[in-house]
């Protein structure tokens, strides 16, 4: 057997957590609690890199499988595995959580190794939920990821931070407890026509289930993943918990955690209810699109940055909701890839709205102006962010963007105008707000503000590099995503209704994908 | 026989230190009749030992013992401080405890309803003087008097049951009563109805559920916190083992009449409990609100009468009994000789003075909310599991909103003790080292059967499957 490379990854962060029991939790140990925490961290990116250097970017098969028996006597399973969508995502979950525990050293000193214990938890748990094969152990990582982080928001949140804590927890939770049980529906199908309890997720893909149970279990499903995402009119927690999470919560929340309810989409609800995918296809792009739109447009009001871009989230996502809604290849891979560069510019983006607030304790707009004079740098890191969250060609946000337009305009050009507004609407306030805080004239309280420390160049670069990477060479990421993408659409198209396959939404790839 | 065994164990026990003076370790002696008991009911496993025909140490029984005594064993150690702190009187306290202790596995492992009902008067009569033990609180003793009230009203009714049950059936013996029921082909007569809801009333009135509740949240905040962990856990363990025996084997022919019944008595304790939760401030009574609310999760279980079910109803009692105890363990070490420290309030910035008691509560607590990876997460996968096989799945997705709603109050004590800052910390003494022992043990015994409850499910479902 094999090394057991996932079940590491996943038990990594959690050694290390615990391993930070034996650092008393005092002042003078403050340093060595976050530099132990972030080389474990660190240790564990380099793993999710081993992982992708080891990957078969050709094959669409789930690799690195590991499989125990865990509860047997119900078909529950240890069963652990991935695949070129996976892979890819929790490379970005090992790339944002060093960054995280770093963007925290400063901000953080009250109860910091909790705090780090917190993230290192969490990061587990998200790992724990992208390598899951076995929908059990898929709600065990998706319902214990809820503890760690609404410790970080309850705990080091800002003023409002008890109620935006609850209210991320309580809405999350609402939507997945229905899921369980449309999990627990789906075994027992199974149990009553293959004679044995599974929760196993390829044995689930080839259960033929009856449309009117499909419907259901899908409602259940995109329920939860929905408010996940979140999808309009699901989203009106995430403005919250982002407004209130600290900067290291605010990271992994937008960079990862909104990534799941999206990829539950793809992995789960679309290929195992196949006929109520196709049917609620067109409804979901359509309340992505309202998503897109009113995102945008609720975020240019904004005077608070973190709102700002919290709403510009829901826009961003509502994107990614709409190429998985496309199911041909250029919509889904986009989004997929869409997925990745949220994570990268809109983390960016957070971390810098945080060290702007680390310095100035404010996060309203109207309190900055003429930063470009005060801190050159930071306002260069600042513009390439927002160009890459924009979408600018050359950076990561276009090639997303693209290929879901592109999808969507084969799929249903109604959709792709409206959609592509967004993208107009995400460049104004983007670009509203950036001039705003950076150009004007300096008022006196940020005359003396300091440039970038050493600490942050050490945050920042590398999410420029990978910005600036995802744009240029596109195909590095795509080539592991591409297979796992057809073989997901080949799985919802085999359990599609005949008509819908006739109705043009079967797009083949076109020269230059 | 196994009954005699471990009840003559606790009992002489129980029985020898009464006599001695306050100051004997009486409470080791007690711990040592429980290990004696539990060896015990280890050595009858699968042997089916049978006493007079009344009482029966089947699996089913034994496993339930299991429990109570784990049960009995952690209230022991969690009690030594609560009783040095109120003065209460120790031989008393421990031997009452441990006769309702027996009066609970013999209920457990009786087959017979006359024995049943000698069983709950054991129980009830202990527990209703522990809830009452501390003399001087009014609070204490109004818990205690309406408790034992409202509690001869059920045993009344409960007696009444088993009359008619006799009238209709000619016989006392579940197996004897289930073959007469199952004879009858036809519809059941008004009379088999009465003694059958009668029976009902009993049971639901002691393991709390709506209508039947209203005595909980009064005894539960009485009692001292240690009486409270026992009997919130210990006598819900009893009274579901013999009600799922009653209604699951002797009336099990007659599920087509009671489901509709337990059907809204669930659905009822479930809203109830945790809807009317979330308004308590008192932590005391948030949890009596909490624990009726789990008894609906057991009437899911008990409804669906599968054998997901069955073994469902003994996981979570085992689930259960861990974790509410370790709850009500960390209030009792909160409590104050002048101060009984049970507001949400009380609560404030708990994590920053005592972290390993708010961490230990934290636990608890989010096991009670159902959270992997703790065990509340898996007892309520299955009963929700065994819903789903029956056809229950209106029943299963009120559980699960209901078990959302509960996650509100039992965050609101999370935010107590991590979010809020306190202006008055608590002081507190030490904790003692039994007591601390047991809590991390509860704690150790939530998450093992969070995250590795194969062992236990396949052990529960043995247990069950021998019998009905």
């Amino acid at each position: 057997m094999s090394f057991p490379i996932l079940t590491s990854l996943v038990v990594l962060p959690i050694v290390g957590a615990l391993a930070l029991f034996a650092l008393r939790d005092e002042e003078e140990n403050e340093r060595a609690i976050q530099i132990f925490s972030l080389v474990v961290a660190i240790a564990v990116f380099a793993v999710t890199l081993l992982l992708w250097a080891r990957f078969d970017s050709a094959s669409a098969d789930f690799q690195f499988v590991e499989h125990h028996a865990w509860i047997p006597s119900f078909g529950i399973s240890y069963n652990v595995g991935i695949d070129g969508i996976s892979l890819l995502l929790i490379v970005l979950t090992g790339f944002l959580t060093p960054i995280a525990l770093l963007c925290s050293w400063e901000s953080v000193h009250k109860k910091t190794r909790a705090f780090c214990m917190a993230v290192l938890l969490l990061e587990a748990a998200m790992i724990g939920v992208f390598v899951s094969l076995d929908l059990f152990l898929f709600y065990v990582f998706w319902d214990a990821m809820l503890i760690p982080m609404y410790f970080l928001i309850g705990i080091w949140g800002y003023d409002r931070r008890i109620y935006a804590s609850l209210k991320f927890l309580l809405y999350t939770m609402a939507g997945s407890v229905l899921m369980l049980l449309a999990i627990l529906g789906l075994a027992w199908l199974h149990q009553t026509t293959a004679g044995s309890y599974s929760f196993d997720l390829l044995a689930l893909y080839s259960l033929p289930i009856p449309e009117h149970l499909q419907f259901w279990f899908f409602l259940a499903f995109a329920l939860a993943f929905a408010i996940k995402v979140p999808l309009f009119p699901f989203h009106t927690w995430l403005p919250d918990a982002h407004v209130e999470a600290p900067t290291a919560g605010s990271v992994i929340l937008a960079g990862v955690l909104l990534k799941m309810g999206t990829y539950g989409l793809v992995r789960f609800a679309f290929p195992l209810f196949p006929a109520a995918a196709t049917f609620f296809a067109p409804y979901l792009a359509f309340l992505a699109v309202v998503g897109i739109i009113y995102g945008a447009l609720v975020a240019m009001v904004q005077p608070d940055m973190k709102k700002l871009v919290a709403y510009s989230s829901v826009s961003h996502l509502g994107f990614v909701v709409l190429g998985i809604a496309t199911l041909n290849t250029q919509g889904v891979q986009g989004a997929v890839y869409q997925m990745l560069n949220h994570g990268i510019s809109t983390g960016g983006l957070f971390l810098i709205v945080g060290m702007l607030s680390d310095r100035r304790h404010t996060r309203l707009i109207s309190e900055y102006g003429g930063l470009k004079l005060v801190t050159p740098h930071l306002v260069a890191a600042f513009l390439i962010i927002t160009l890459s969250s924009i979408g600018l060609p050359g950076l990561n946000g276009f090639v997303g963007e693209f290929l879901i337009l592109l999808g969507t305009f084969a799929w249903n050009p109604k959709f792709a105008v409206c959609a592509a507004t967004g993208v107009i609407l995400s460049a104004t306030y983007m670009l509203w707000m950036f001039q705003r805080v950076n150009y004007g004239t300096v008022s006196e309280k940020n005359r003396a503000l300091p440039d970038l420390k050493p600490r942050e160049w050490a945050l920042l670069v590398p999410v420029i590099a990978l910005a600036i990477l995802m744009g240029v060479l596109p195909n590095l990421f795509l080539r592991p995503i591409a297979p796992s993408v057809e073989r997901m659409l080949e799985q919802v198209r085999r359990g599609a209704p005949v008509e819908a396959n006739a109705s043009g939404r079967d797009v083949t790839p076109r020269a230059g994908n | 026989m196994a009954c005699v065994v471990a009840a003559a164990i606790a009992a002489i026990v129980a029985e020898a230190f009464r006599a001695p003076g306050e100051r004997m370790p009486i409470g080791p002696l007690g711990a040592i009749g429980l290990i004696g008991a539990a060896v015990a009911s280890f050595l009858l496993w699968d042997h089916h030992a049978v006493s007079f025909g009344v009482v029966s140490a089947d699996n089913y029984a034994l496993f339930v013992t299991f429990i109570l005594i784990a049960v009995g064993l952690l209230s022991l150690a969690l009690a030594g401080p609560v009783i040095e702190r109120q003065g209460l009187p120790v031989g008393e306290y421990y031997a009452l405890l441990l006769f309702s202790l027996g009066g609970m596995i013999l209920m457990a492992m009786a087959t017979d309803l006359i024995v049943i009902f000698l069983a709950l008067e054991v129980l009830s009569i202990g527990v209703y003087v522990l809830t009452g033990i501390r003399r001087d609180s009014p609070a204490s003793v109004e818990a205690a008097f309406k408790y034992f009230l409202l509690g001869a009203f059920a045993s009344a009714f409960f007696l009444y049951g088993i009359a008619f049950t006799y009238g209709v059936t000619g016989s006392t013996r579940l197996d004897r009563i289930g073959t007469v029921i199952a004879a009858q082909a036809m519809s059941p007569s008004p009379m088999q109805l009465l003694a059958m809801g009668l029976l009902f009333v009993g049971f639901a009135f002691k393991v709390a559920a709506v209508p039947f509740h209203m005595w909980t949240p009064d005894a539960y905040e009485g009692a001292p916190p240690s009486v409270t962990g026992f009997m919130s856990t210990g006598v819900k363990a009893a009274a579901f083992a013999a009600f799922a025996r009653v209604f699951l084997s002797a009336l099990a022919p007659m599920h087509g009449e009671w489901s509709h019944v337990v059907w809204v008595i669930a659905a009822m304790t479930m809203i109830l409990g945790t809807v009317v939760g979330v308004a308590q401030t008192s932590v005391k009574r948030m949890l009596a609100y909490s624990s009726i609310a789990h008894s609906g999760y057991l009437l899911v279980a008990l409804l669906s009468a599968n054998s997901s079910g069955k073994s469902a109803i003994l996981f979570y009692l085992a689930t259960y009994a861990l974790t509410n105890l370790g709850a009500f363990g960390v209030i009792g070490l909160l409590e104050q000789r002048d101060a009984a420290n049970d507001q949400l309030t009380d609560y404030a910035g708990l994590w920053y003075t005592q972290p390993v008691l708010a961490a230990l509560m934290t636990v608890f607590l989010l096991s009670l909310g159902g959270f992997p990876p703790f065990g509340g997460f898996i007892a309520k996968w299955f009963i929700f599991t065994s819903a789903i096989e029956a056809g229950q799945t209106w029943l299963a997705i009120i559980g699960v909103l209901t078990s959302v709603v509960s996650v509100f109050f039992y965050l609101r004590v999370i935010v107590q003790m991590y979010m809020t800052s306190s202006t008055a910390p608590l002081r507190l003494p030490p904790v003692p080292l039994v007591a601390g022992v047991a809590l991390v043990a509860s704690a150790i015994g939530v998450l093992y059967l969070g995250v590795l409850p194969a062992q236990v499910i396949d052990w529960a479902a043995a247990s069950i499957g021998t019998i009905f």
